[in-house]
């Protein structure tokens, strides 16, 4: 037994009834400053993993030794540095959406303390899902992540879209949650564990039987639901516009990459020498993908369900990194998702500001942000430039390294595609950017309803400032600076 | 050598000055319009000395690249910032610095959101420098992308619509989309054929420099190189702007403030041929000699067809946008002809076209701005209140007509008697555009600055300050000093024009894999 390997998992278990015993506790007035109390326990739990450092083991040699929780005499949950490097992005994550909910105004009105509840287990599940080296214990992150997910989404009980956002993933997720576990019963049948090293043992020449096969295909079908790809990609738009923003945020980043990691786990992990099994399909599915997500997004009248298409073409381009099969294409894959992840964020920041300025996420609420807010609009349009792929932002690097390792495997077609993808995306992250700069502001109550009118100045407190700086600042760095980002991926990311 | 010491430092001043002018503009305060144009007046500046500099102490008997600087910056994958220009990059560093320069002084008329424009301005000049500067692959994308991106809000926010009798034939936003999207598009398409080379050499090296060593001695499969040629010279072609994806470019121009335009036409659609000749004919031989014919027809299409396109616009900017993609074609019939002088005419033509261009946008932004309209029927009579202006018009449309004494004349007699030798019915149909180009340019002139007055118009003013006559000025000599004594600037193009013909016409030697090509140097 090696306790320490599991030391962040268990600390974050404790700070979840830690906050639950909080929320009791704090009288009502409180309550809104919950959110520095699920930031602290963020904290606590960056300490954790800070001091998890020595426990760390090598990629994939993990197996017995340092790094690896032995259970039933094998090891489900390893601590290698592809694990430890994730968890540092999820938890960063969900601090930036714990922070994102201070400016949801809808969130703080209803019972917030459960949220941060759900948003901490939703968490856990990415923890554990980081560290799986059993096809069950991926089954269990992941659930535990999607049912926190379903919840969250349907948080606001009085707004009729948000429940219909609820219930549209919790159905759709379910039959995927159902595709995923029947394929681990299927690969169980065909290599007799459901353990990682066995699975690439038996798997180790290359030949997939047929039960093996379509038991992959199936667990495939249930982390494409994950990540947004098509054809499992329908609940993305509904539940992005209806859910709350915090939420959709960790949607986007947390929980696509925390399928792309239970992705890399199992292709990578276990089936990189039966590549030609799935690698082509791969990359059909992306080429489908980059082809919806981007066409899809061009007529959209909200800005939440535009980023849902958006980041259907963005799997697109994470799931074209994958299909390459090589590490390099992995490591790519890293960066974009790092890109991704400080890109969309910033963007999900601006959201909840406009959006608790003017009341609502039609684009029409962006006409003429630039002279309500500067700082927002350049916000917007770095964002938006940055998950266009613009230099010298960082989503340009991350969509040249994607495109460099597929050239570099030889599909050109797929190259092809991808980067007429970017300029098709291009164009409403621009219609966006239109908006925000070029178009002016709609006067008072033409709108339904007696609107207020969009021209009154937004006021950017300090807190939310500073987190902005951060993340443009990061877009900016990963952008110009891409050499140091590669050579810790190229570490961590090496299957 | 102490003189490449000092001097390697030239490219990054040239380069940076924008650069950090640009990250500089945001902290400072947006109600200090004046700082804001005092620092971007001194940061072009800086980099128009640093271009002087360069042009002045390239040294033409070493020829190749000089001024390096070689900054790793991905060693895993063989990225690095390595910056440095052959005579081809100093012409066309000094005609940027010099059109950049004027064109922030042009920009005082702006008046509304000024921090924001002069922050997208650098970041525009920094893009262009940056390409043509940088000899990687991954830095002259990046570069090129940068220079394209910020033509959008610089278009979109501060631009104006192109109107005809009052009603709006194109509004700036779909201008400003149009031109981002194509591109875009084409960028997209150079990227494709830019990431197959890198793949394609198996060096693992992006560096610019080792790949034409390489190539010289064991050139890409001929059936590769005629993939990835059509690819560049179209992605590239795309900005150049070569018929028939030409029709971003006018409404563009029309829609842009005019020191956008000015820099969009006078050194943005350089980045075009620059790029194919700087990676598209010298990397790829083969390709070039299967490919450049066509290109030769099509660049035909863009002298005849612009030129013929231009004599029927009504709107002064459309004329000279349209005028544009017609002398373009001539740059890209000098690169098509593959002769020494085609090529070193070409890339003179650049430079002088770059010019011309730059004081014809800048004299049609003052008149705008004066008689707020561009519309040619109710201009007239301007040569009255407006004589240094239509002087300086007059200089422009004579250098556009290729009048000897301009820079464009020598120009595009070294593209036409290039394109003799190889081509012969384009070369006469050349200089059939010459003629068309002076029906249209005489008709501007006439049309705004002489003939019947139209009092319905505001009273214009000239420009009356040495300061505010600056930028007409420094384009006007610029353009007459190199029209009458071309022999430094064409030596200097010469040099570095003669390696790139060698390679191309001459077959690639049939030694075997070389194993000491330099690149490990890098």
């Amino acid at each position: 037994m090696n306790w320490p390997v599991i030391a962040a998992e268990a600390a974050l278990s404790v700070l979840v009834v830690a906050l639950l015993a909080g929320d009791l506790v704090l009288p009502s007035r409180h309550r809104p400053r919950l959110w520095q109390l699920a930031l602290g326990g963020l904290a606590a739990l960056a300490a954790v993993l800070w001091w998890q450092r020595p426990w760390v083991g090598d990629m994939l040699t993990a197996t017995v030794q340092t790094g690896s929780f032995m259970a039933g005499g094998a090891s489900m949950f390893v601590l290698d540095p592809f694990a430890y490097y994730f968890k540092w992005l999820f938890v960063l994550t969900a601090a930036l959406v714990v922070l994102l909910t201070r400016n949801d105004a809808k969130l703080l009105s209803t019972q917030v303390g459960e949220f941060y509840l759900l948003l901490y287990t939703a968490l856990l599940g990415m923890l554990v899902l980081a560290s799986v080296n059993d096809l069950l214990l991926l089954f269990i992150g992941l659930e535990l992540l999607t049912f926190s997910a379903y919840v969250m989404t349907a948080y606001v009980k009085t707004d009729s879209k948000a429940v219909e956002a609820g219930m549209k993933y919790l159905i759709l997720g379910s039959v995927s949650s159902g595709c995923l576990i029947y394929g681990v019963g299927l690969l169980y049948g065909a290599a007799g564990s459901t353990n990682f090293e066995v699975l690439r043992a038996v798997f180790s020449s290359g030949e997939l039987p047929p039960l093996a096969q379509i038991g992959l295909l199936l667990i495939l079908a249930g982390l494409g639901f994950k990540i947004a790809a098509v054809p499992f990609h329908l609940w993305a738009p509904d539940v992005y516009e209806g859910a709350p923003t915090p939420v959709v945020a960790l949607l986007s980043v947390g929980s696509k990459m925390a399928g792309v990691v239970a992705l890399l786990r199992v292709l990578y992990g276990i089936f990189l020498p039966a590549q030609a099994v799935w690698g082509g399909l791969l990359a059909v599915v992306s080429a489908a993908t980059l082809f919806y997500g981007n066409l899809a997004a061009i007529p959209q009248t909200n800005i939440k369900r535009l980023l849902g298409y958006s980041s259907i073409g963005h799997a697109g381009y994470v799931l074209m990194g994958l299909s390459t099969a090589t590490r390099f294409g992995a490591q790519t894959v890293g960066f974009y998702l790092l890109a991704y992840l400080f890109s969309n964020l910033a963007i999900f920041f601006v959201i909840t500001l406009v959006s608790k300025a003017g009341g609502g996420d039609s684009l029409d609420e962006y006409n003429g942000l630039s002279r309500r807010s500067p700082l927002l609009a350049a916000a917007m349009f770095i964002g938006l430039s940055s998950l266009a792929g613009v230099p010298p932002l960082a989503g340009f690097a991350g969509k040249w390294f994607v495109l460099l390792a597929t050239v570099q495997q030889g599909r050109m077609w797929l190259v092809a595609i991808g980067a007429v993808n970017v300029a098709i995306s291009l164009y409403y992250y621009f219609m966006v950017v239109r908006r925000v700069y070029v178009l002016p502001a709609r006067p008072a109550s033409s709108g339904a309803g007696g609107a207020p009118a969009t021209s009154t100045p937004i006021k950017v407190d300090g807190l939310n400032r500073l987190i902005l700086f951060f993340l443009l600042g990061g877009i900016l760095v990963i952008g110009t600076v891409q050499g140091p980002f590669l050579s810790v991926l190229s570490r961590v990311i090496n299957f | 050598m102490m003189l490449t010491a000092s001097s390697s430092s030239l490219l990054s001043l040239v380069l940076l000055a924008p650069a950090a002018a640009s990250l500089l503009l945001c902290l400072v305060p947006s109600r200090q319009a004046a700082w804001v144009r005092r620092i971007a007046v001194l940061a072009t500046g800086l980099s128009l000395a640093g271009a002087l500099a360069i042009v002045w102490r390239y040294d033409r008997s070493l020829a190749g690249y000089q001024f390096e600087v070689v900054v790793p910056w991905i060693s895993s994958l063989g990225i690095s910032l390595h910056l440095g220009v052959d005579g081809i990059g100093a012409v066309l560093v000094l005609l940027h610095a010099l059109c950049s320069f004027c064109g922030v002084l042009i920009s005082y008329s702006i008046k509304d959101r000024v921090k924001e424009y002069y922050i997208f301005y650098l970041i525009l000049i920094t893009g262009v420098f940056g390409v043509f500067t940088s000899l990687d692959l991954f830095f002259f994308y990046f570069f090129y992308e940068m220079a394209v991106i910020p033509m959008y809000p610089l278009v979109g926010i501060w631009g104006s619509d192109v109107k005809e009798h009052g009603r709006v034939l194109y509004s700036k936003e779909y201008a400003a989309m149009k031109l981002t999207i194509y591109l875009t598009a084409g960028a997209v398409l150079a990227l494709i054929g830019l990431l197959w080379l890198y793949a394609g050499s198996g060096l693992q090296t992006s560096d610019v420099v080792v790949l034409e060593h390489h190539f010289a001695f064991s050139p890409l499969p001929a059936n590769v190189q005629h993939m990835i040629f059509p690819l560049l010279v179209l992605g590239f072609g795309v900005i150049a702007p070569m018929w028939p994806f030409h029709s971003w470019s006018p409404i563009g121009h029309a829609a842009a403030p005019s020191a956008v335009s000015m820099l969009h036409a006078g050194v943005l659609m350089k980045l075009g041929s620059y790029a194919i000749i700087r990676l598209a004919v010298s990397l790829m031989p083969e390709g070039a000699r299967l490919w450049l014919p066509w290109l030769a027809g099509l660049c035909v299409m863009n002298i005849i067809y612009g030129g013929l396109v231009a004599m029927a616009q009504k709107d002064l900017k459309l004329i000279i946008g349209y005028s544009s993609s017609s002398h373009m074609g001539y740059v890209l019939l000098g690169i098509a002809t593959l002769t020494p002088l085609g090529l070193n005419g070409a890339v003179l033509l650049m430079f002088a076209h770059g010019l011309m261009t730059a004081l014809a946008f800048a004299i049609v932004g003052h008149v705008y701005d004066q008689t707020h309209t561009r519309y040619l029927p109710e201009l007239g009579g301007l040569a009255k209140p407006l004589p240094f202006i239509a002087t300086c018009g007059v200089m422009a449309a004579m250098a556009s007509s290729g009048l000897p004494g301009f820079a464009n004349f020598v120009a595009e007699l070294l593209v036409i008697l290039g394109a003799w030798d190889r081509y012969r019915l384009p070369a006469v149909l050349a200089v059939l555009g010459v003629v068309i180009t002076s029906v249209y340019m005489l008709r501007l002139v006439r049309g705004t600055f002489f003939g019947p007055t139209n009092d319905s118009l505001p009273h214009a003013h000239d420009a009356a300050t040495p300061f505010a006559r600056l930028p007409y000025v420094i384009l006007t000599v610029a353009l007459l000093v190199v029209g009458c004594w071309p022999r430094p600037l064409i030596a200097l193009i010469d040099v570095s024009t003669r390696p790139i013909i060698n390679r191309a016409i001459q077959p690639a030697p049939a030694l075997p894999q070389h194993p000491a090509v330099p690149e490990g140097a890098q």
